[in-house]
């Protein structure tokens, strides 16, 4: 069981603080939602759960572990980053991409084996993106990139999976179809899924879990359904809100609006 | 499969190149003599005929020279694709880093201090180039980290160190060793011997080896350096070995043959045409399509009419338009991403 948990965790920067005495619990089998608006520090948790950043004062923790006490290829095993973007700019092909995820286990003058080749393409048709393999990543459209990213996490067989707002510049279909394989995939491998996203519905239908952030602090962290309602979405983002339904498959988020029709805020 | 014949029609290239430059040259030398020569030295005599000039200038000239051209080229080539992945910028070369100047400061520096020592030349350009790399690399990562800081932070240490060796050929004594640094920061195979063969070329022959074997681990480092830490890697360490891998192959050129521009930056281009970025593919053809080009370049710099040129001045001829014509052709692809 691999419990991912968040210790009052402070961070700074030259700026001021991000980060406010930050707690949270994410479990296994579970798809935990960050939200909260821009710049309210998810982008830095983030950083700080894969102990890229170094916090200033609290930890984090896998099954007991601080995270900055693991070494960095021990950690890409148990731990995967699906991020935003890549920075990829060079012309890979997606299995080229996908098989890097095997780079933590290679010394430098290693390269990875015909297994390694057939295992990325495997798991790339495992997420049913398995025509992409032979394609170059970089005429890729943004919802393919995505699928590929989310491939080479999964490769690297990790056990908490960690992605920075997925569905950034996708298009209606794509924002759907990578949550559902991962809140699906996240179910069958039992992973402590962490998932940064903006729109309170896609996070309704495809979270267990929620944590609201706002302004470095955590102001929500529960179940969808104790979370998520109107009182919250008010206070964090600043904006009036109508939650209808009651099921996670109907449920939705509505913005309040006058008679004029202008978004009550 | 596509890959293995790409590779095998480059080698015979090179090869028919290296045949081509045997025979081309202000010294008569014809494939028949070529041929006699090589039965000779087998132990076939020849009679009738005197090897014994062509015998000369085939060993003691242009034998170091071309072995000397198809390695500079080779490892000046890899050194810039190498430096391209390392910084994820198809933009960076050892001359825009700065690694050049600072190799070619360094040399002068040695020549003007040490001029017998082979060893110190190359190990004060060596010094040098990764004193120069270093300060470009802070610069840049004390700025905004983009691309466009990471070249322009190379302008200015490039300026820096030609300052350098202005300075140094101002000081320098104008009938001895002026002109002898004048004439090498041009850039020129003219004057290798089988020294620089043995110590210059021996270093890039061994730098080449080692990033062959270290090829594949340049992918995930051209991701950038977060990614490459998600994934697991040692950035900080890996990138400083293969920063002083492809600075030890350029100050290994600098030191014998001078300065020696636009080859880092433009053969990568081509090489990345034929087989994409996948650096395990890439540098070995990278490696074979600058020997190539160096060779051919070299030739020509020593038969052109009018006397022979510095192989510098040429590959600055041939490189600038070119790249200037793959920056106009590759607008979005070069410049969108940081």
């Amino acid at each position: 069981m691999t419990i991912l948990k968040v210790h009052h965790l402070w961070f700074e920067y030259d700026t001021g603080p991000v980060l406010k005495d930050v707690s949270l619990t994410a479990s296994p089998g579970m798809v935990s939602g960050l939200l909260g608006p821009n710049a309210s520090g998810k982008t830095t948790l983030f950083k700080c759960m894969n102990g890229i950043l170094h916090p200033q004062a609290g930890r984090v923790c896998i099954s007991g572990k601080p995270v900055t006490a693991i070494h960095r290829k021990d950690l890409a095993q148990i731990m995967a980053v699906v991020p935003q973007q890549t920075g990829a700019i060079f012309s890979f092909t997606a299995r080229q991409m996908v098989v890097m995820a095997k780079a933590s286990g290679l010394a430098m003058w290693q390269r990875p084996s015909k297994t390694d080749f057939a295992g990325a393409e495997k798991v790339l048709d495992e997420i049913g993106a398995g025509e992409l393999a032979h394609r170059m990543f970089n005429d890729l459209s943004g919802g393919e990139k995505q699928m590929v990213l989310f491939a080479r996490a999964l490769f690297q067989c990790p056990q908490v999976l960690l992605l920075d707002e997925p569905t950034a510049h996708l298009d209606f279909k794509n924002q759907h179809l990578i949550l559902d394989r991962v809140r699906n995939v996240t179910r069958e491998k039992n992973l402590t899924t962490i998932i940064t996203l903006h729109d309170p519905n896609l996070a309704t239908r495809y979270c267990d879990d929620i944590v609201m952030l706002k302004r470095g602090e955590v102001c929500g962290h529960g179940p969808v359904r104790d979370v998520l309602n109107e009182d919250t979405i008010e206070s964090v983002y600043g904006i009036k809100v109508l939650v209808k339904g009651s099921h996670r498959c109907n449920r939705l988020v509505i913005p309040r609006t006058n008679a004029a029709g202008d978004v009550l805020f | 499969m596509k890959y293995r014949l790409l590779y095998s029609a480059c080698l015979l290239c090179l090869l028919l190149a290296a045949l081509l430059a045997l025979i081309t040259g202000k010294y008569p030398m014809t494939p028949g003599i070529l041929v006699r020569l090589c039965l000779s030295a087998l132990g076939y005599k020849q009679v009738g005929f005197d090897l014994a000039g062509p015998a000369l200038v085939l060993w003691s000239v242009r034998l170091p020279r071309i072995l000397m051209a198809v390695l500079v080229g080779a490892g000046l080539s890899v050194s810039g694709a190498m430096f391209q992945g390392l910084f994820k910028n198809p933009l960076v070369s050892p001359g825009i880093l700065g690694v050049s100047s600072g190799a070619n400061f360094g040399a002068a520096i040695g020549l003007l201090f040490f001029s017998g020592s082979v060893w110190a030349i190359q190990a004060s350009a060596f010094i040098w180039g990764l004193i120069a790399v270093g300060l470009t690399c802070q610069i840049g990562r004390r700025g905004d980290r983009s691309i466009t800081t990471l070249v322009l932070a190379g302008v200015i240490v490039s300026a820096l160190f030609m300052a350098g060796l202005s300075y140094i050929k101002c000081k320098a004594d104008p009938l001895g060793q002026l002109p002898a640094i004048v004439f090498w920061t041009m850039g020129s195979f003219n004057s290798v011997s089988w020294t620089d063969v043995a110590f210059g070329g021996g270093l890039i022959a061994a730098g080449l080896l080692a990033c062959r074997a270290m090829s594949w681990g340049l992918n995930p480092l051209s991701l950038g350096e977060e990614e490459a830490l998600a994934l697991g890697l040692n950035v900080a360490a890996r990138r400083a070995v293969y920063i002083l891998l492809a600075t030890l192959m350029v100050s290994a050129a600098t030191a014998p043959c001078g300065t020696i521009g636009w080859v880092g930056l433009l053969i990568p281009h081509m090489a990345r045409i034929f087989t994409g970025a996948e650096h395990d593919r890439l540098i070995p053809v990278c490696a074979v399509l600058g020997a190539i080009f160096m060779l051919v370049v070299d030739t020509l710099a020593r038969t052109l009419p009018g006397g022979e040129v510095p192989v510098g001045i040429l590959t600055a001829f041939i490189g600038a338009p070119c790249f200037g014509i793959l920056l106009i052709r590759n607008k979005t692809t070069i410049w969108n991403n940081h």
